[in-house]
């Protein structure tokens, strides 16, 4: 392990009774990293945190901080971090500064160099007008400011923030990402969300667990790449209503469309989007790395149609999100583990109904939709 | 050391920041005074007499039979419940106890600060044989040796009875069951102790072994019982273990 290794975990596990939060997580967080923790709720990312912090153990496994072990220095670990647990847990009746200069205290900061981080840190979350104020008075928005600060008083160059977002307003959301960009240029975090647009704008680096596990780890480039799939959204004009047909010849028909699309080099599926009467739209799943535009567009132009709409979609963070932990709902419906069996039945009766509606499917694409599932 | 100190005064000044403090506070001092002035009651030595105007003695024998019972039933309880099972229940306990500070010294600091406002209300009873028979009034020459063995007694009798509210507090999260899980003990001590004073025999000594009201009634009397403050003492140590053993415990669960 070398000496950037932040954050390290290794095969931890967690089981509260017969339930297992975690199931052997692994990953590493290195200095100056700001990596987003992402999941469904219930799926471990408050447990994982509550390890890294020692307010938990795990039950295997062991995790080190700052090079400290969770587990045999507690105390140490926790001198190296600033957490912020989930809905900023603040004592109400206290005010900001009072609340502040008590965990200075904890932290064992002399007063003066309290003075010069409480500054600091009143000025980075936008305190000054709140410092008198009791923190019961206080918005959900500004309760969480003051949560990151108590966080950040001691300068620590580990953070682990569990949904500090999570009750803010977009405004609020907009402004707590630009401090964390501030704060996380020579520090180290670790932030839990289940908001993937804030760790499009703040992390270069997800992890994402579903049901105690890790199911994505990497930059979010190479995640979104993950499932490897590239859509083109094409609509073709079907009726010119009242005004005169543009196009060469005859309107096309929905099944020519279908078919000549269906031809095309690359493509791997093919579904029709439902529209109005004007337009047969069709959404074309494609392998990577191979831009279909210009195939589709010298088709059409073949053709004679009239092209209203192309455009290529990105697979979003939030397409590989669900894909990557859909399955946690069906598990979560599922009562005995004797009903796992009917579960997948209805996986391939699933996967048939897909198969029949993307008529165009070859048996080698249907394999290697199955070889995915 | 440090860290028991600075949660301690957080502890206590977050008792009188909030109206709890002074509505248990003001209301123990009302229902003494009526106790001590106004009611009939059971002295110390089980006959019954009037209240303090009556009996026309200068004592303060009245006070020490009913600080211990509001005590226990009434302000203990409701400090303690906050001390853990509220902290637990909002969540602020997991910012703190991540705070580079040991469980035990949490343990100490809540432990410290309720006992603080045991003070603070022993120290605001003080007004009565003060007030009484010093200054402003003369009302007769006390016998101050009583007095001084009787809030002994109230003292080490709040310090045990603190450590069993913070045990009640450390085993739930939810403040009602924690204060009532303490009156309610307190309660069966003592109705225990009044049933156990007319029974005789192996179950009367047994419940006088346990009872709180036993062991304290010598110091009302004017006798420091070293077996009573031993007595005292352990059952505070004990406590506190299983409410430090509890507090940990949230790591294994």
């Amino acid at each position: 392990m070398s000496n950037d290794v932040m954050i390290y975990a290794n095969d931890l596990s967690k089981s509260f009774g017969s339930f297992r939060a975690l199931d052997k997580i692994n990953f590493e967080v290195k200095r100056g990293e700001i990596v987003g923790f992402l999941g469904p709720n219930g799926a471990g990312k408050s447990t994982t945190m509550r390890i890294l912090t020692t307010f938990i153990a795990p039950t295997a496994g062991f995790a080190r901080v700052n090079g400290h072990d969770v587990f045999d220095e507690p105390l140490k670990v926790r001198e190296s971090l600033g957490y912020l647990p989930q809905r900023a847990p603040l004592y109400l009746e206290m005010s900001v500064l009072e609340y502040l200069r008590f965990a200075g205290d904890l932290r064992h900061l002399d007063p003066d160099t309290f003075r010069k981080r409480a500054k600091s840190v009143v000025e980075v979350c936008g305190l000054a007008q709140v410092l008198g104020k009791e923190i019961r008075h206080l918005s959900h928005g500004y309760r969480q400011r003051v949560g990151l600060a108590q966080a950040l008083i001691h300068d620590p160059p580990i953070l682990i923030l569990d949904e500090p977002t999570s009750d803010l307003d977009p405004n609020e959301k907009a402004e707590f990402l630009d401090y964390l960009k501030q704060i996380g240029e020579e520090r180290t975090v670790l932030l839990s969300t289940h908001n993937l647009a804030e760790v499009e704008t703040s992390c270069a680096r997800a992890i994402i667990v579903s049901t105690g596990r890790i199911v994505a780890d990497g930059p979010l480039d190479e995640i979104r790449a993950k499932s490897g799939r590239v859509r083109y959204v094409v609509s073709i004009q079907e009726s010119a209503g009242d005004r005169p047909y543009r196009g060469r010849g005859s309107l096309p028909k929905r099944g020519e469309v279908e078919d000549a699309l269906g031809k095309v080099e690359g493509v791997k599926k093919l579904t029709e989007t439902p529209t109005d009467d004007s337009a047969h739209a069709f959404e074309v799943v494609s392998e990577k790395e191979q831009d279909l535009r210009p195939d589709i567009f010298q088709l059409v132009a073949d053709k004679g149609w009239v092209l209203l709409e192309l455009h290529r979609d990105q697979q979003t963070l939030e397409d590989v999100f669900r894909s990557l932990t859909i399955g946690d709902e069906r598990r979560n419906r599922q009562l005995t583990p004797a009903a796992s069996e009917d579960d997948e039945d209805e996986d391939e009766d699933d996967e048939e109904d897909d198969a029949d509606s993307a008529a165009s499917m070859s048996p080698e694409e249907r394999a290697a939709k199955a070889d995915r599932s | 050391m440090r860290n028991i100190l600075i949660i301690a005064r957080r502890d206590l000044r977050a008792h009188f920041n909030s109206p709890v403090a002074y509505v248990v506070l003001g209301g123990t001092m009302l229902l003494l005074g009526y106790l001590f002035f106004i009611a009939p009651h059971m002295a110390v030595s089980g006959t019954s007499v009037g209240g303090f105007w009556e009996i026309d003695r200068a004592t303060m024998d009245q006070m020490f039979t009913y600080l211990p019972v509001l005590m226990s039933l009434f302000v203990i309880p409701a400090v303690t419940m906050r001390s853990l099972a509220a902290e637990k229940g909002s969540g602020t306990l997991e910012l703190l106890i991540t705070m580079p500070v040991k469980d035990s010294e949490v343990i100490l600091g809540k432990y410290l600060a309720a006992c603080g406002m045991v003070l603070v209300l022993l120290a605001a009873t003080l007004l009565y044989p003060i007030a009484m028979f010093k200054w402003p009034w003369q009302l007769g020459s006390l016998d101050w040796g009583p007095v001084f063995s009787g809030y002994l007694g109230c003292l080490f009798l709040g310090g045990a009875a603190v450590g069993v509210g913070l045990m009640f507090s450390s085993l739930t999260e939810s403040d009602v069951v924690a204060f009532f899980l303490t009156t309610g003990t307190f309660a069966i001590l003592y109705a225990l102790g009044w049933l156990a004073s007319t029974v005789h025999g192996t179950f009367g000594d047994a419940v006088d072994f346990i009872s709180f009201q036993a062991r304290y009634q010598s110091f009302a009397r004017g006798l420091i019982d070293t077996r009573a403050l031993i007595y005292f003492a352990s059952v505070t140590v004990v406590c506190l273990l299983v409410s430090f053993r509890s507090l940990e415990s949230r790591r294994w669960s």
